[in-house]
């Protein structure tokens, strides 16, 4: 057999059994640190010293950066993802916790949790261009997948505020169960779900009626239910399954979004708080905040399949898109 | 002029006021939870540690005491319940006693795990107890601070009362603002153990799964 046609199938073999290799940056946030993870090894590579409480983190839609809201530092810093470190910083509002891109990546949406504000920052002049009053605490911001309408819960005042990212200004509120935490579309934009860490539930709504169509109630064997408080919610880009993180109940739930039935639980770390998918969608990556690592769930077998142990009460994840 | 005494009263006076609007902040009603109005801690309280939260392997419904009745899996929970054992040293022990057949193994972790899970359930819920006995002397303690302090302002405010009346009961509140302040400090750092203790039940659950065929 000629050589040349051994050699391309031995090279085809290689490129069809090696893993693609992605990396997630984890937010430590009470180490102040960042955790640097390669997926293909699932170890730990690098750990950057950042701000003081970093929780909200996300590549730039570039990828050259990754930024880290910083709160206790009233700061976003930017940590440059071809050197590993923190290269500048952005003016955030007071402390800022979770934040959300437009469409173009040029734009910043960030919740500013004591100061009742949603700051809009120009990520490519560094400068703070304007703000929205919202509610008491605000924290999940999540934007529609149109670009049209801009979400932030606000955790005191138990509302899904839709704020008009062009008007900057709220253009309705839906009250949502006790404590909301975290708001996310499906791929479609036809449902909002918002997670409520104290209710307990997931409000599905309607994001054109404002109401709230359905609740998802989340029910583990032998867990009191006050400990099921769900935080992450991460949709599928298929638009079939949803993940919820139901923190101190150390589960992710697994959804069937058609039906709104929970499918599986999952038991992950302590207190899972928020989640990331590869690009590949083949796994989901989920931060538990009290076992201080991240677990990592084979999303086809629906499986908890590695452990990856990171700085302390890691926050938030985020993953490069090659 | 005042004197050295009455500046320094006022002073006293001052700080334990100072103190009392600080303690009153960290109970505002943003923070506290009304079902459960003697806890101290920002920490959420999590009455109990359930099974469910870390175990999914075989159930330990049917265990009840009898872990205790076997010496080796009472010796081995003893080992690393224990929080001075290093984490790494428990899983050693753990991966050394997880042997046998799988039906063996099984018997073992349920016996292994129901045992971590009483032992270190009965001390977190000592130190919550503690936590919450604790904090309703800070309460008492606050009110007398409060009363002491009115008095001494009324006192001060007489211009013939009776000035060693007016340091005694200054002195006073200086100690009783002293130990609720030393007070507020050992409540915040307590109120770590309960999750301290959660995470490690938590490990050698973990630890004990990954031992299972």
């Amino acid at each position: 057999m000629p050589l040349r046609f051994l050699l391309g199938i031995g090279l085809a073999m290689l490129f069809a059994n090696s893993a693609e290799a992605f990396t997630a940056y984890v937010s430590n946030e009470k180490s102040n640190t960042v955790s640097k993870i390669d997926t293909d090894s699932w170890k730990v590579t690098k750990t950057i010293k950042v701000g003081q409480r970093p929780r909200g983190i996300a590549y730039t839609k570039d990828q050259k950066y990754v930024l880290v809201a910083c709160g206790d530092d009233d700061t976003i810093q930017l940590i440059d993802t071809q050197t590993d470190a923190v290269a500048g910083s952005l003016p955030s509002g007071p402390d800022p916790e979770f934040f959300t891109a437009g469409p173009d990546g040029k734009l910043l949406y960030v919740a500013n949790e004591n100061d009742n504000t949603v700051t809009i920052i120009d990520i490519q002049r560094r400068a703070l261009i304007g703000a929205v009053q919202v509610g008491v605490e605000p924290e999940g911001m999540v934007m529609s997948p149109d670009g049209k309408i801009l979400i932030n819960t606000s955790e005191t005042t138990n509302m899904a505020h839709f704020i008009d990212p062009v008007k900057r200004e709220v253009v309705a509120s839906v009250l949502v169960d006790q404590r909301p935490r975290f708001a996310a579309f499906t791929p479609d934009g036809t449902e909002l779900w918002v997670s409520a860490e104290v209710g307990g539930t997931v409000s599905v709504v309607d994001p054109v009626k404002h109401v709230v169509e359905h609740r998802i109630e989340f029910a583990i064997p032998g867990m009191r239910s006050d400990a099921i408080q769900p935080v992450g919610i991460n949709i599928n880009r298929d638009g079939k399954l949803a993940f919820v993180a139901l923190g101190p109940a150390n589960h992710v739930a697994v959804i069937d979004i058609k039906t709104h039935k929970v499918l599986k639980y999952l038991l992950v770390g302590q207190r899972v708080w928020h989640m990331e998918f590869t690009p590949d969608e083949k796994y989901l990556l989920t931060t538990n905040g009290l076992s201080n690592d991240v677990s990592v769930i084979d999303v086809a077998g629906l499986k908890v399949v590695n452990t990856v142990q990171v700085g302390e009460l890691p926050w938030g994840v985020t993953i490069s898109d090659h | 002029m005042l004197s050295k005494a009455f500046v320094l009263d006022r002073a006293v006076v001052n700080c334990a006021g100072f103190l009392l609007a600080f303690y009153a902040a960290l109970l505002s009603p943003v923070r506290a939870d009304p079902r459960y109005p003697d806890w101290p801690c920002m920490q959420p309280k999590v009455p109990e540690l359930s099974a469910a939260a870390m175990w999914s392997g075989p159930s330990i419904a049917d265990v009840g005491n009898s872990w205790q009745d076997d010496s080796k899996v009472r010796e081995l929970v003893e080992m690393i319940a224990a929080r001075r054992t290093p984490l790494d040293s428990a899983q050693k022990a753990i991966a050394d006693f997880m042997t046998g057949s799988p039906a063996e193994k099984e018997r073992k972790a349920k016996l292994v795990f129901a045992g971590v899970f009483d032992t270190l359930g009965d001390q977190r819920r000592e130190v919550m107890e503690g936590l919450e006995r604790v904090s309703r002397k800070e309460t008492d303690l606050a009110e007398k601070i409060k009363s002491d302090v009115a008095n001494l302002r009324e006192l001060q405010d007489k211009p013939d009362a009776d000035q060693s009346e007016v340091k005694n009961l200054a002195s006073e509140i200086e100690w009783s603002t002293r130990v609720f302040e030393d007070r507020r400090k050992t409540i915040r750092y307590v109120c770590e153990v309960p999750s301290t203790i959660e995470q490690r039940v938590f490990a050698l659950a973990r630890s004990i799964q990954q031992n299972l065929p």
